[in-house]
């Protein structure tokens, strides 16, 4: 599903001017064609890491 | 002159801080013109402490391990007294009341600060030719970035003018300048060392760490700065070592991994070339070169620029209403920012979970990996689009494409020069290695690097 990220900026009232959004929009576009493939992936066992550890036994 | 080679000139008595520290200030009275390495220069301030390093030596006291040696932080860096801007305007009378952490720990190892280094403003991009400040220049060729966004310190350092410089890397911005400039960078792990009083960027991947001309310097620096700090809560409590590696230390039997996925690809077939030599140098010294495929790379990287997005714009947005004191390609990315929903934030940061436990899978066939740092070298001051092996590129990807990712896994890296291309730029290259393990990817680059980079002429 593309995100219609004009839409998305007026709701979030930023005062962004029509060629920056247009280039801020392929941009994110670019973006979320890569991300969100990985997002599907993802299971519902895996927590975030908001405290980042570098050190796997350290996180848990 | 390296750092320690200072140190040792200083105990010995040979050479004096306040020599040492006027001959910094020549240097950059000389050189900053055409480099605008350095943003602020704290000359009165660095005679003072030069000559208190002076008389503490002479009195038998302060023998801290950078006792008299002159050095620079980047302009993100809180210095007690004394204009922190991070490269903005929004910031550009801010004079913080305390030191950070990594400033307190080199004066408290005698280090004398000369000044605040050039860089990107607010550290978010590569190219360090700030709107407010002017583009610092490569010293290798004044019409090039130095890269970013440590840019000032790799300049600084490169040009003679600084024997230490501090850096922060969020995406590369230690190992990107160390490589554009032919420096050392060394990013150590996440946690390794304090952001206490550096500006964040981005809380989850700051980095701090030092820009040298030698290997040994690095170790040197982070011996002073690395351990546990109660102000920053990301710090680790695990001990610290001696990071300075022997001047001809051992790599037999170390297991390098070469990738065979992704880190050659879409390279300047220089770097290519001036690369896979020093996998044959690491060899020739007793190292296993092991062939393998490493995690997928550019969804790292994805993961990376997702959360970066996020926590920069969060960490600034009090001041983006501010939008006519930011400069255009900052204001577009903190725009972009403000646009990812907490869900992907999050995501990106299950994400991470799950692919620190795929790149930890890797340290069981491998102690360590050798990749370019960079895919080609430093391109000309405003160029937005480079071509790197026939295929067009933004600069910015471009850059941090090799570096990036390492930020999400909070791994320890150092990038070297390994040479030079055809137009005599300096190619860099990039040893990663196990979370905590800096004294071994220290050794490896010791090993590679054994003498003190050189230095340009200008």
């Amino acid at each position: 599903m593309q995100k219609d990220w004009k839409k998305i900026a007026k709701a979030n009232g930023l005062a962004i001017s029509g060629e920056g959004l247009d280039r801020i929009a392929q941009t994110l576009d670019g973006l979320e064609q890569s991300f969100r493939p990985l997002v599907r992936a993802l299971g519902p066992e895996t927590d975030p890491a908001p405290v980042f550890r570098a050190a796997l036994e350290d996180a848990e | 002159m390296t750092l320690l080679e200072a140190v040792l000139a200083l105990r010995r008595g040979e050479v004096s801080s306040a020599e040492l520290t006027a001959a910094a200030l020549a240097a950059i009275e000389r050189l900053n013109p055409a480099t605008n390495a350095m943003q602020l220069i704290t000359a009165d301030a660095a005679r003072a402490e030069a000559r208190a390093a002076d008389e503490a030596r002479a009195r038998g006291e302060g023998g801290g391990a950078l006792q008299g040696i002159p050095g620079a932080f980047k302009d993100l860096f809180y210095t007690k007294g004394v204009r922190t801007t991070g490269g903005s305007q929004l910031f550009a009378s801010h004079v913080p009341d305390h030191d950070a952490t990594v400033v307190a720990r080199v004066r408290a190892a005698g280090g004398v600060l000369i000044g605040k280094t050039g860089m990107h403003e607010l550290a978010y991009g590569i190219t360090s030719s700030n709107p407010h400040f002017g583009a610092v220049r490569n010293p290798w060729d004044r019409d090039r970035i130095p890269g970013g966004s440590s840019g000032g310190s790799g300049a600084a350092v490169a040009a003679g003018m600084v024997f230490m410089a501090m850096g922060s890397d969020t995406g590369g911005s230690i190992r990107i300048p160390a490589s554009f400039c032919g420096v050392v960078g060394l990013k150590p792990t996440y946690g390794r060392v304090s952001r206490y009083g550096a500006m964040p960027l981005g809380f989850s991947l700051d980095h701090i760490g030092p820009l040298t001309r030698s290997v040994r310097d690095a170790g040197a620096v982070l011996n002073v700065i690395a351990g546990h700090d109660p102000l920053d809560d990301s710090s680790s409590r695990r001990p610290i070592e001696n990071y300075v590696p022997d001047p001809e230390p051992s790599i037999r039997g170390l297991r390098i991994g070469l990738a065979e996925n992704f880190y050659f690809e879409r390279l300047d077939p220089e770097v290519d070339v001036a690369v896979r030599a020093a996998l044959r140098t690491a060899e020739s010294h007793g190292a296993e070169i092991v062939l393998l495929r490493v995690p997928d790379i550019a969804a790292i990287n994805t993961v990376a620029r997702t959360i970066l997005l996020g926590e920069a714009s969060a960490a600034l947005e009090p001041y983006l209403d501010q939008r006519d004191q930011i400069g255009a390609d900052v204001l577009a990315l903190l725009d972009q920012g403000r646009l990812i929903p907490a869900t992907d934030y999050i995501n990106a940061q299950r994400l991470r979970r799950v692919m620190q436990r795929e790149f930890a899978a890797l340290w069981k066939r491998v102690d360590c990996l050798i990749t370019p740092t960079t895919p080609a070298t430093a391109p000309r001051i405003g160029e937005t689009t480079t071509t790197i092996a026939g295929e067009n590129e933004d600069v910015r990807l471009a850059a941090t494409r090799m570096v990036r990712g390492i930020n999400l896994l909070g791994l320890p890296a150092v990038s070297i020069p390994c040479g030079s291309d055809r137009r005599g730029l300096p190619i860099g290259l990039q040893i990663i290695g196990q979370p905590f393990a800096e004294a071994q990817i220290l050794r490896v680059a010791q090993v590679l690097l054994p003498a003190e980079v050189p230095v340009p002429q200008l």
